[in-house]
């Protein structure tokens, strides 16, 4: 009896640590970033505003996945002392993110983001709906563009985000062309579902980051013009969906933020929601 | 032997009736006989003596047996027998000429040529000696022949019945004392039916059969049968059960092939079980595009087989061109809807139509046809709701439909005929309260009645042995390999407990806990309720299947695939035609039916139906009758005129208003039937000649039937009676008591 209960106990073990192996358990970066010093919010999370919610171990239907990448050294003159590009806006932007879709739609939304590496591990194909800021300074290699490919051909969607001007879309595309070589990267026409499924937005403004507040514009570098870009599959579906010149992330994160002008914050998240019930539709 | 002890032959005890000749009354016998055991009883009783009660009792019953006897001849036992009487009687003699007697199974010799040398051999002049006699060939038709000559058994069907049936009618105008008919017994219309042997017995004629062939091939395999659904989707994945037996190859391989005309869809290779036993093996195989099939189900020859023209059967498969809709309701945008969509998008055989709650007032429609389709959301009508074949419901709330839309979900199932199914989720199910709505009465188990049903629980798939059987989880055709497969696909992440499953429901799936934690839980249940079906796939998890897997991998999309063509593969149109064989061997009457429902699916008694027919050269449009017993169903018998295919259209009417209409096809092959059964069917034969007063006999022993035939009471006969007091069986019996009594006797040393 006492062997049988042995041989269960080590089948558990191995059981429970086959899921663990295929989607890792959730990581507060915070202390990291902040050790860096690196984020705006460090102060929040130094007076405990910006703790990890209590029900972060609560599952629910749908949770985002934030690409944890390597910044490319060359754009940002503090990638050298190991600036983190991928971690813009973490976490109130992945958190108010979700609680946001949870009061407007009918989405059973975690309270947390969950940070998901390219890393060769299972770990990303839980979380179909990949999102990756200023991808203008990522710098992936060959085996993660690989997973990256392999990922969205099996169904995942990668919304990209908060990347300015012809230098950082000169050094995204660099990283999207190991991904899929030289397809096309079109507009995305109004009339295309992504912009109706659940709000109109066939008008749509320029988003700027919270940096307008300083600088009075709404762009960064030369990205003038807001550009809404997509890359398709065979089937006529968007998988990876390119928000080039614009905030969106900044703005929900600056959404309870009372200088921050309510029309942008409201317009981001109706953008950012459709391309969520886009990718859970097609 | 028989004819020595009883004086005559067993045909003329079968024939005659007992009689005794003494004008005493037969009760005096019985009480003669208990007047002398009385009488002997008080003799040994009396003289008793020094004997012990036993042997009293021995010799009491051997001299009582003895007076019995005695008393038993006194009275005059005979046999009353109707003889025919000579040259006024004609004999019927019918050999069968169907293609299977040409089979030679015992030596070189045809089971024709040994027929024809039976009746050469002496006992045709035997006959012709006392009667008229009449000789026939006996195949699809009965045809009076001149000489054995005619006989070529090329025909393709053997037709028993009608064939004497024939006979019989002709014995109203002549005196046919008897027929004797020399066949194999492999009769293509299942037997000769009680209607033909009742006429016979009315008409007292015996039937005398005389069997020819091996009761038992000796190194065959024969297929009994293959089962196919007559319609189906295109591209749908088929399971052909193929039943067959064997002779002389026990514990050999074979191998089973699916094909369509000359292309092979399928093969698999088995173990011959029992000698003799049916053995179904299952193979798998797509359907292919719309059209029609003739799908061949095949074993190959196996060494010195002694007939290989039963290694083959034939079935008709319509592939429906239609494309059945099928409408997804979900009440949150989560994975398991996306992924689930992308799984049958490419599907051109399901039409999956979806009404997304994206926000608690707004839906989001795909798959509609037009910008009106389903704008108010969830059907509120029958007609709408019924226009679909299939419903699924995710995570959506049961409050969410009113009454009246829960009611017609379950008259869809149960009325409609369409296929239901329910996906886990926080708000489905139990959680969403289903278990209080009529729905509940058309789900596969009793939900609980409880919220918090829905589960964060890591799970992976188990597979039961009804699942593996199942199409709807077939991802490998091998079952073994397919178990594995399931035991392999990605982890669920939450299972939702769904109660228990009904009585007659089918749990597929189970879902394991990966923690050990917990016991397995129904995952995947379907049962069939009234006249459609319902399942549950108590998860939201599956999507893991496609994304934790290569691109390549097919298992979810398949999954998927194969649980919505369950769902709507049976779901009837308001006009379904069929005919209960699409494949008509050997026959020529097509049972062609129809049933017919108005737009809310209920019965259209009082619909105008018709079927226009056309193949072979025929082009015709027949009215097809009401069936009183069954109100909107509407039945035609058509005979097909020759052997070919044809389409069959029904058109449903009521006044002008068109109901709907259906076409399927069939099609009337001959010549195959004769190749299957071909050992001898001495059992047919038998029950013939038993219940006609006839005699069965092998061909070495047919001569004697010259003789038998004489006893019979049909045609013209005279009535004799045949003296049975002097049956030496008998005198035999009187030695042998009085022996026993002498032998006991001296050995008790009392003489």
């Amino acid at each position: 009896m006492r062997a049988r209960s042995t041989l269960f106990l080590i089948f558990a073990c191995l059981a429970s640590w086959g899921v663990l192996l295929a989607q890792k358990p959730f990581h507060d970066y915070m202390p990291e970033l902040v050790a860096n010093g690196q984020t705006e919010a460090a102060m929040e999370w130094r007076t405990g505003q910006l703790r990890v919610p209590s029900d972060w171990n609560v599952p629910h239907e749908w949770t985002r996945a934030r690409l944890k990448y390597t910044s490319a050294g060359i754009l940002h003159p503090q990638a050298h002392t190991g600036w983190m590009g991928w971690a813009t806006d973490y976490p109130d932007g992945d958190r108010n993110f979700q609680i946001g879709l949870k009061r407007l739609t009918t989405m059973d939304t975690t309270s947390v983001e969950h940070v998901s590496e390219l890393d060769g591990s299972d770990d990303v194909y839980n979380f179909p709906f990949l999102y990756a800021v200023e991808p203008g300074h990522w710098n992936l290699f060959e085996d993660e563009a690989d997973q990256l490919r392999e990922y969205l051909d099996r169904g995942g969607f990668l919304m990209t985000d908060d990347f300015h001007g012809t230098v950082e879309w000169a050094n995204f595309l660099k990283g999207l062309q190991k991904v899929f070589g030289n397809r096309p990267i079109v507009d995305i026409d109004n009339t295309d579902p992504i912009f109706h499924v659940i709000y109109d937005l066939g008008k749509r403004v320029q988003i700027p980051g919270k940096q307008f507040l300083q600088s009075g514009v709404p762009y960064e570098f030369d990205g003038f013009e807001p550009k809404w870009r997509a890359i398709y599959d065979t089937q006529g579906r968007i998988v990876v969906a390119i928000c080039h010149n614009m905030d969106l992330s900044d703005a929900i994160e600056h959404a309870n933020d009372p200088e921050y002008p309510e029309e942008w914050a409201n317009m981001a998240y109706r953008i950012a929601t459709n391309y969520v019930v886009y990718d859970l539709t097609h | 032997m028989f004819e020595f002890l009883f004086k005559y032959s067993r045909t003329v005890f079968n024939q005659g009736n007992f009689v005794f000749l003494n004008s005493w009354p037969v009760w005096m016998l019985w009480a003669g006989i208990a007047a002398a055991a009385a009488g002997l009883g008080f003799l040994i009783w009396r003289k008793g003596g020094a004997a012990t009660p036993v042997r009293s009792v021995l010799v009491w019953l051997l001299q009582a047996a003895l007076a019995a006897l005695l008393l038993f001849m006194i009275w005059r036992p005979a046999l009353s027998v109707s003889t025919l009487k000579p040259q006024q009687n004609i004999v019927a003699v019918l050999v069968d000429d169907s293609s299977s007697m040409a089979t030679k199974d015992e030596g070189d010799a045809a089971r024709k040529d040994r027929a024809t040398k039976v009746l050469t051999d002496g006992l045709l002049q035997k006959l012709k000696d006392k009667f008229q006699v009449r000789v026939y060939r006996m195949s699809d038709h009965l045809a009076r022949i001149e000489g054995l000559d005619q006989l070529n058994a090329q025909s393709p069907v053997t037709h028993i019945g009608p064939s004497l049936k024939q006979v019989v009618a002709d014995a109203a105008s002549l005196p046919i004392g008897a027929m004797v008919v020399l066949s194999d017994g492999a009769d293509n219309t299942g037997g000769v039916d009680l209607e033909t042997i009742a006429e016979i017995r009315r008409q007292r004629i015996p039937v005398h059969t005389i069997g020819f062939g091996r009761e038992q091939m000796q190194r065959d395999i024969e297929i009994s049968n293959v089962e196919l659904p007559q319609r189906t989707l295109p591209e749908s994945r088929l399971s052909a059960l193929v039943t067959f037996h064997q002779h002389g190859f026990t514990g050999q391989k074979a191998k089973i092939t699916i094909r369509d005309n000359n292309k092979v869809l399928a093969a698999q290779d088995v173990t011959l079980k029992a000698e003799g036993a049916e053995q179904l093996e299952t193979v798998l195989f797509n359907a292919g595009p719309a059209g029609v099939r003739m799908i061949q189900a095949f074993i190959d020859p196996l060494p010195n087989e002694e007939n290989l023209r039963n290694n083959i059967v034939t079935r008709m498969v319509n592939v429906d061109k239609r494309k059945p809709r099928i409408l997804y309701l979900e009440g949150e945008p989560r994975w398991e809807f996306k992924f689930a969509r992308r799984a049958v998008e490419d599907d051109q055989s399901i039409d999956l139509v979806t009404i997304l709650r994206t926000a608690p007032n707004k839906l989001y429609r795909q798959g509609v046809k037009s910008a009106d389709e389903l704008k108010n959301g969830f059907p509120t009508t029958v007609e709408e709701l019924f226009a679909f074949d299939g419903l699924m419901f995710g995570s959506v709330d049961a409050a969410y439909l009113t009454p009246q839309q829960l009611q017609n979900v379950k008259d869809f199932v149960d009325r409609r005929g369409g296929g239901l199914a329910f996906l886990g989720g926080k708000d489905a199910l139990a959680d969403g309260g289903w278990q209080a709505t009529p729905v509940a009465e058309v789900m596969p188990t009793t939900l609980p009645d409880k919220k918090g049903t829905f589960q964060w629980t890591p799970a992976n798939v188990r597979l039961t042995p009804q699942g593996s059987e199942s199409l709807i989880t077939r991802l490998e055709d091998d079952p073994k390999k397919n178990d594995k497969r399931f035991e392999d696909l990605p982890y669920i992440r939450n299972v939702q407990d769904v109660g228990t499953p009904k009585l007659g429901a089918l749990v597929l799936a189970e879902a394991v806990p990966m923690n050990g934690g917990g016991k397995a839980l129904p995952l995947l249940i379907t049962m069939n309720y009234g006249r459609g079906r319902s399942a549950i796939f108590a998860t939201s998890g599956s999507w893991r299947w496609q994304m934790l897997q290569d691109k390549s991998d097919m298992s979810h999309e398949m999954f998927y695939r194969q649980f919505l063509r369950w769902m709507v593969t049976d779901t009837p149109a308001h006009v379904t035609g069929s005919t209960p064989r699409s494949l008509m061997a050997d026959e020529s009457v097509a049972q062609l039916r129809a049933t017919v429902k108005d737009k809310t699916f209920m019965p259209a008694a009082d619909a105008v139906v018709e079927a226009r027919i056309i193949g072979e050269g025929v082009t015709e449009t027949v009215a097809m009758t009401p069936d009183q017993g069954e109100p909107g169903t509407f039945t035609l018998d058509w005979t097909a005129p020759k052997q070919g295919d044809y389409l069959v259209e029904v058109i449903a009417k009521r006044g002008d208003q068109e109901l709907g209409r259906d076409a399927f096809t069939f099609r009337r092959e001959d010549g195959t039937a004769e190749n299957f059964h071909i050992e001898q069917n001495r059992a047919l034969l038998e029950k013939l000649s038993s219940e006609t007063k006839g005699n069965y006999y092998k061909p070495a022993d047919a001569q004697q039937l010259g003789e038998d035939i004489t006893y019979s009471e049909g045609g013209i006969s005279v009535r004799e009676t045949r003296d049975l007091w002097d049956m030496p069986i008998l005198f035999l019996a009187f030695l042998m008591i009085r022996a026993v009594e002498w032998l006991l006797r001296r050995k008790w040393g009392t003489i």
